[in-house]
């Protein structure tokens, strides 16, 4: 130990001379008017990298993480959430067509199996670019196992149910079964990471922090120009400095342009966030809308001997409307896009199918099956979900193409900024050096 | 100079106060995933029956009067003149046993042998009275508390008479002589019970027969499943190597499926009664006065070849009736 200490203090001692000479080196410049411009040469470069820098690193982030949201993460979010809305929409479907026995309507046959195409277009884009995070691969993989075999189930229970043979209903449960138990819980997660990406990236790329830096590193940069250039006047005799006074100027506008440009990409992108908010809560409800509609018709498939659906059924339809559930919360969204009318037919036709649910399930508690199934098959009753499900769908589109704008909006704005902040950085640099190298010159 | 640099500063944090304000919140994320989340309800199974202490002969219920009051003239102040104001009968049943009580998806008509037992039951206070009759479907759970809080006149559902029940409710004399029996697919090496050794067999979670199973051959394997035709969905999927339930409902299975057999002697007797509430002992002796001529005049046998004959083409006898004294 003691033979360390001197050599710390060794250490201690050389540091502290480097120190001094730094400082002695400042000092001795300070002393005359040239030393002095070579010390603000030295600090005006590196104010400027200071912002170019900062400028620069704050722009490349928020560049890719508004271009990640509106070209990777939010397009693979509509996958998700295609995926999951067009299963759901395929057990809704196949469950209420099986009320209908053998005479199922072509157009709800025609409506499943667009479903299970939607859904495998949606898994395959999925499997494509969700393949590096390993959680999403594993979903990715089990619904992809498990889909075939519900197509499975549901065939048989079709070809049960053709033949008026009862165990068709045991396969339809079972069908119906995997897809709630198994296959839509990993959907849902698939679901919950792209989201929780997507959330990423707009915290990112709407970051207040950097900006503030931007700013007040852009003011002390600038100011240091003005000092600059009121000393430079001041031990010359002239009033102005033109290298000088460009490179104030170029620089105070290129701060202006690059903290407007980034307002403009956090203001766009968080309209765009809305819209994509708008899009997965329309969503949300078209998914509790189907399972709604799948307890239901498994409610009357089983005819009475059901335990878990009519629950399901009725935690379901509390959730949507509910004060603050997701028919209002839709709604509400219609009305602040300017939807009135949107929000209005939202509001009008859950009420409606609400009303005719409530029929139904009083039909079915008074053990009047045959009515129930009637009025839950009836086209009436069909026209009602579809409309209802036809608005959500509307609506999403439209909250999908405002993202889309928004999120075009919110790359464009700060596009040019990449090549404009180190070229005029430096151009500022150049023009204060040469500014200052004029004065340096006559004391020579 | 340096108000300059102050006014900079203030330029500055006014870009950065404009700054926050863009800044979102993840409201609707955490709302949607929160509706998405929504749990399913979880099914607590059934508990398993307990031992229950004997009580003589369990199937002995009321005698019925000497003379049956005559159709559309109930006596007064009887439970059936009572339905007889109402203009219809309120009977429990399923809708899910094919052959006994099942939902036709065709018509929309409930058929099988123990609504033609029911039907003949109106029939016999209302006499032929259109919409004399009306079923209200109930899970197996509610079969005996429907019929306590008087939701129903009359139960016919499976309801094997116990001693355990009979403490809750009354029950008519035995309408079917249910047993616990066995089916398998057609080639099946398995006989009867004996043979279950380290097979895989399927039963309804909480019904006796998972109990007698577990008791007759503690060396198969028992596959639970929630609702009775899981069990074939089960044997036809090569899940289990065999489904054992009442005869009754195997019987369903088997006009299912032709590709199964049912096997083996009863293993445990499961005598079906109609459930009716303890409140009315006048109408469990109208019930039982029913079937009594039921038996004695042909219409058992009618009804039972009607729906089970083409399954079980030897038609038994009528159960007999036991009478309490």
């Amino acid at each position: 130990m003691e033979s360390v200490q001197p050599v710390a203090r060794l250490r201690t001692r050389s540091t502290r001379a480097r120190a001094n000479s730094v400082l002695g080196w400042v000092r001795e410049r300070a002393a005359t008017t040239p030393g002095r411009l070579t010390l603000i040469s030295v600090l005006v470069l590196v104010g400027a990298l200071c912002f170019g820098v900062f400028a620069t690193t704050a722009e490349r982030s928020r560049a890719a993480a508004a271009e990640a949201a509106r070209g990777s993460t939010e397009p693979l979010l509509v996958q998700a959430v295609t995926l999951y809305t067009s299963l759901s929409d395929a057990n809704a479907t196949a469950t209420t067509t099986f009320l209908k026995g053998g005479l199922e309507p072509p157009a709800r046959r025609l409506r499943y199996v667009q479903d299970l195409r939607l859904a495998s277009d949606s898994l395959a884009r999925l499997t494509r670019e969700a393949g590096s995070s390993s959680a999403a691969g594993t979903a990715v993989r089990t619904i992809t196992e498990q889909l075939p075999v519900y197509s499975g189930l549901v065939e048989s229970a079709r070809a049960d149910n053709r033949q008026l043979l009862p165990v068709g209903a045991a396969y339809l449960r079972q069908a119906s079964a995997l897809l709630t138990g198994t296959i839509l819980p990993e959907a849902d997660h698939l679901y919950a990471i792209e989201a929780q990406r997507l959330s990423g990236d707009y915290g990112t790329g709407t970051a207040a922090a950097p900006l503030v830096v931007i700013a007040l590193v852009a003011c002390l940069a600038v100011g240091l120009l003005v000092v600059t250039l009121r000393y430079v006047a001041r031990i010359s005799r002239r009033i102005l400095n033109v290298p000088i006074l460009l490179a104030t100027v170029l620089l105070a506008a290129l701060s202006i342009w690059v903290i407007v440009a980034m307002l403009g990409e956090q203001n766009s992108l968080a309209s765009a966030r809305r819209a994509s908010d708008s899009a997965e809560v329309l969503s949300a409800t078209q998914v509790l809308l189907s399972r709604a509609q799948s307890d239901q018709s498994l409610t009357l498939v089983n005819r009475g001997s059901d335990e878990t659906d009519p629950p399901d059924f009725r935690r379901v339809m509390g959730v949507l409307a509910a004060p603050g559930g997701l028919i209002g919360e839709a709604a509400s969204l219609a009305n602040q896009d300017g939807l009135g009318a949107s929000a209005s037919h939202l509001e009008s036709y859950f009420a409606a199918y609400r009303a005719e649910a409530a029929q139904v399930s009083s039909f079915e508690g008074a053990g009047q099956i045959g009515s129930a199934i009637n009025l839950a098959s009836s086209p009436s009753s069909t026209a009602i979900s579809d409309r209802l499900s036809g608005t959500l769908a509307g609506q999403t589109g439209t909250a999908q193409r405002r993202f889309n704008h928004a999120a075009a909006d919110a790359t464009s704005s700060i596009s040019g900024l990449s090549i404009a902040i180190p070229v005029l950085t430096i151009v500022a640099a150049g023009l204060a050096l040469l500014g200052l190298r004029q004065r340096l010159q006559e004391y020579r | 100079m340096r108000r300059a640099i102050a006014s900079l500063l203030l330029v500055g944090l006014a870009g950065a106060l404009l700054a926050a304000c863009g800044s979102t919140s993840d409201h609707a994320e955490r709302l949607t995933l929160a509706a998405l989340g929504t749990k399913l309800p979880s099914t607590s199974p059934a508990p398993p029956p307990s031992p229950e202490a004997p009580c003589g002969d369990v199937t002995a219920s009321l005698r019925p009067d000497a003379v049956m009051p005559a159709p559309g003239a109930m006596p007064a102040g009887s439970f059936m003149a009572r339905i007889e104001r109402r203009g219809y009968l309120v009977a429990g049943v399923d809708q899910n046993t094919l052959l006994f009580a099942y939902l036709n998806p065709q018509n929309g008509q409930l058929e099988g042998f123990e609504i033609d037992i029911l039907r003949d039951l109106a029939n016999a206070i209302f006499g032929n009275k259109p919409g004399d009759i009306r079923f209200k479907a109930i899970t197996t759970a509610e079969r005996i508390p429907a019929v306590q809080n008087g939701t129903v006149d009359v139960v016919a559902d499976a309801v094997t008479i116990t001693c355990d029940r009979r403490k809750q409710v009354d029950f008519s004399t035995v309408y079917y002589d249910a047993g616990q029996k066995l089916l398998v697919p057609a080639n099946s090496p398995i006989r009867s019970y004996r043979d279950l050794s380290g097979k895989r067999v399927c039963a309804t979670i909480g019904s006796t027969s998972i109990k007698t199973l577990t008791e007759k051959a503690p060396r198969s394997i028992p596959y639970p499943v929630q609702q009775r035709t899981d069990c074939l969905v089960a044997l036809q999927q090569g899940l289990v190597d065999a489904v054992t339930s009442d005869d009754s409902i195997l019987l369903g299975f088997k006009a299912q499926d032709p590709y199964t057999k049912i096997v083996g002697t009863s293993f445990a007797a499961e005598p079906y009664g109609m459930a009716i509430s303890k409140a009315h002992p006048d109408f469990v002796r109208f019930v039982n006065g029913v079937l009594a001529a039921m038996r004695a005049d042909g219409t058992w046998r009618a009804i039972y070849s009607r729906w089970l004959g083409k399954v079980s083409p030897a038609i038994p006898a009528p159960p007999t009736a036991h009478y309490l004294g």
